[in-house]
């Protein structure tokens, strides 16, 4: 039977959610289950290439732990389900016109584009769909 | 003899470990072995689970001197 497509929604800047979701990603992309990412609202300011280390994240009951002890830091995560397996990254192009952002504000060579919602519900359609 | 490369991953949180092992194997022969080290007991049964969803081979696994240990036989 055919492994379904994983798509994630991520609209939270939370580290707990974001470590969670970053986890998901990269696992499944690498046990051969293609997994689409798409980033929107407060998520999107994590992957602002100007923001530094672990103040790019907000406040989460878990943060303080995964700081501490040194966790992969999610967008490393993302970036090395990219590398090593299918994924694919978008950014919501609404939260970009919002922000008068464009692509090049992001993390480089994370994101394969932006993208508006109605494409990637649609797409999900053929897969399973989560929302962190 | 198939080569054999141990990886020392004792340290790294999930899913360190099983992304190194990745990264090894994909530079790997086919045939080739790979003997992941961990400090996270999860490794134990995540990397055979992993093996055997893609298809390759848990050769051996167990817990030594406080780490678990996985070898994998790079199938395909």
């Amino acid at each position: 039977m055919a492994t379904l497509p994983l798509y994630i929604i991520l609209s939270s800047a939370d580290r707990d959610k974001l470590q969670l979701a970053s986890m998901i990603a990269s696992v499944a992309a690498v046990s051969e289950r293609p997994v689409h990412v798409f980033v929107s609202m407060g998520a999107i300011k994590v992957f602002d290439k100007s923001a530094n280390g672990n103040d790019r994240y907000g406040d989460s009951a878990f943060n303080a732990e995964l700081c501490d002890k040194n966790a992969p830091d999610p967008i490393e995560m993302f970036s090395q389900g990219k590398m090593l397996g299918d994924m694919t990254m978008w950014a919501c192009s609404m939260v970009l016109d919002v922000l008068g952002w464009d692509e090049s504000h992001l993390v480089e060579d994370l994101f394969d584009g932006q993208m508006g919602l109605t494409k990637f519900l649609s797409d999900a359609e053929e897969g399973q769909l989560m929302s962190m | 003899m198939s080569e054999r490369k141990i990886i020392d991953a004792r340290g790294s949180f999930c899913p360190g470990p099983l992304m190194e092992l990745i990264a090894a194997l994909k530079l790997m022969e086919v045939g080739g072995e790979c003997e992941i080290l961990s400090t996270d007991q999860g490794t134990a049964k995540d990397v055979p689970e992993w093996c055997e969803k893609v298809g390759h081979e848990t050769v051996e696994s167990g817990e030594k001197d406080g780490h678990w240990y996985v070898v994998v036989r790079k199938a395909k």
